[in-house]
């Protein structure tokens, strides 16, 4: 039954991931990656990591391909055209390399499959939540702090990059975020009715938020 | 054998589950056609059987016979994904919320639980079923090739994932005090005070309320139904939608509404637990197991009410006053919330 389920769940992450490279239009590569996460996230669940599985979802899934498939709707990204391929030896380069990590995976599989080790048939609590939040709060405090202090200085270079308001004067900022999509005649759509202008508070749309 | 007594038990929870949440959701529809129309002084619909009890199946009716129009110059595969995604991702929740205690069922003479699945991340599995809902928005709003349709999209999603963030914050606090994320034990840590040890009164009101507005947010209603604002994008990212594909995305607005009215009961309002109902029953009796069932029925009923209610007296927010709202106000309201619990929790109060 196990077996099953992985092979289901792992077919469908490698079709997806082919998906992913093969499709022209990058919105059905981002609808495959998100294939992918789920996928991935289903084998956690049979690896019974219970709480990986969810936040892979809920941050894979979620959040980060929401931002990738927002932001290809808002550029409004066209089909990808097939050029021919220029840099012809990267082809026979990619192909050997391919062998050399079949042979990889091929030997890790035959050494592992011929070492006595084999999973003890004890109950453990190893991918539950209440283990994983002891782990972060203990033994592994000092990593997890130093990711959140990254995590923070992403977000602090992500809001200085977007208020730019030390760099530019703010008639000549561009509309971002919010502003566009308040706009009824947003960048985004290039829709051209004028008559909700008026709903506009006074000062225009440099005068919101 | 007893695996198949198991597996059939399951069968018949998550029949009768998936039965009574499209039935009440149905009535929800018609309960918000009427509750507005005595709210605006009229009647509302009262034709179809009596009192308009059949007006849900005469709509079901009528979206089945419609002519399904699909736009010329739209994108097929994912404008019929997109209807899919949205119902499978409201539907999925409702198996992990606790409908009642463990209770004693004569003719099988043993004990059952009323919750389809029960297990270790419960609360995180309704996260993360949520945040894919999203997708169904955007994606029916790009794959109609229409302009309201991609501004209820893009608006709708930018308004999820703003709103996600202070709901989820909001849980913080409960998961704080109930020390574990599985529905069925933060419902049982609210059994003390008789079944009042609720913990919307217990510690955490801030946290139900802004619960409450980021779940509002989230379903999109008013007054944040800026996705589907009639005023300036006609019918937002179902503009383009008709017959039943326009049917699934009426369904799985009011079964999102359905679904956060019962993670608002199982996490702030007690979940199953009715004020003294084990003191006059005693703990797993099977009347005890209705009443709770019942308990919980009503409060989440009582949500929906609360819903329809906001409908027919508030007005819509505009978008950057919508965004601000949540940004610079309700987000840091969550996180002082979370402060206050763990300072709480601390000092050993909770």
């Amino acid at each position: 039954m196990l077996a099953l389920l992985f092979i289901l769940f792992a077919g469908l992450a490698i079709g997806c991931a082919i998906a992913v490279v093969v499709q022209r239009n990058p919105l059905y590569s981002a609808i495959s990656l998100i294939g992918v996460f789920i996928a991935l996230a289903c084998l956690y669940l049979l690896l019974a990591a219970p709480f990986i599985a969810a936040v892979q979802i809920i941050v894979y899934g979620g959040a980060i391909m929401v931002l990738v498939v927002f932001v290809i709707m808002l550029l409004n990204v066209e089909e990808e055209v097939r050029r021919p391929t220029r840099l012809v030896f990267l082809v026979p380069t990619a192909f050997g390399l391919a062998v050399v990590l079949i042979a990889q995976v091929a030997f890790i599989l035959y050494s592992v499959h011929g070492s006595p080790l084999t999973p003890r048939e004890v109950v453990s609590d190893t991918g539950l939540s209440a283990s994983i939040g002891i782990g972060l709060f203990t033994k592994y405090l000092l990593p997890f702090e130093i990711t959140s202090i990254l995590l923070i200085m992403a977000v602090v270079g992500a809001i200085t990059l977007a208020r730019r308001s030390f760099l530019v004067s703010r008639e000549e900022q561009t509309p971002t975020g919010a502003r566009i999509l308040a706009m009824p005649t947003s960048p985004a759509t290039k829709a051209a009715d004028r008559s909700e202008r008026a709903d506009e508070p006074p000062g225009g749309p440099g005068a919101i938020g | 054998m007893d695996i198949l007594i198991e597996v059939g038990l399951k069968l018949v929870a998550i029949t009768i589950a998936f039965t009574v949440v499209l039935l009440i959701v149905a009535y929800t529809v018609l309960a918000e056609r009427r509750v507005l129309a005595f709210i605006q002084g009229r009647l509302g619909p009262n034709r179809v059987g009596p009192g308009g009890m059949l007006q849900p199946f005469a709509d079901l009716l009528k979206f089945i016979l419609k002519e399904d129009i699909i736009p010329d110059k739209s994108t097929r595969f994912i404008y019929f994904l997109a209807p899919v995604i949205i119902t499978m991702a409201a539907l999925m929740t409702i198996v992990v919320y606790p409908f009642g205690p463990e209770m004693y069922i004569p003719i099988l003479g043993r004990s059952i639980e009323l919750v389809i699945a029960r297990f270790d991340v419960a609360l995180l599995y309704v996260l993360g079923v949520a945040s894919i809902g999203v997708y169904g928005i955007m994606l029916a709003g790009w794959s109609s090739n229409n302009k309201y349709s991609l501004m209820g999209g893009l608006r709708s999603s930018a308004q999820m994932i703003s709103y996600e963030l202070s709901l989820a914050l909001a849980l913080v606090g409960v998961v704080l005090q109930a020390g574990t994320l599985d529905l069925q034990r933060i419902v049982e840590a609210q059994s003390g005070w008789y079944g009042l040890g609720w913990f919307v009164f217990w510690f955490q009101p801030i946290g139900f309320i802004v619960y409450l507005i980021s779940a509002i947010a989230e379903t999109n209603r008013i007054p944040f139904d800026l996705p589907e604002a009639e005023t300036e994008l006609v019918a937002g990212f179902h503009t383009e939608y008709s017959a039943m594909k326009f049917a699934l995305f009426f369904m799985a607005e009011y079964i999102n509404m359905f679904t956060v009215s019962m993670l608002a009961t199982t996490l702030f309002l007690g979940g199953w637990n009715v004020p003294f109902a084990e003191a006059i029953f005693g703990r797993g009796t099977f009347l005890f197991g209705v009443v709770s069932a019942a308990g919980f029925l009503v409060k989440v009923i009582l949500f929906l009410f609360f819903y329809i209610w906001l409908r027919g007296t508030l007005p819509r927010f505009r978008f950057d006053q919508l965004m601000r709202f949540g940004w610079k106000f309700l987000l840091p309201v969550a996180i002082l919330n979370i402060v206050i619990t763990a300072t709480l929790a601390l000092f050993g109060v909770v």
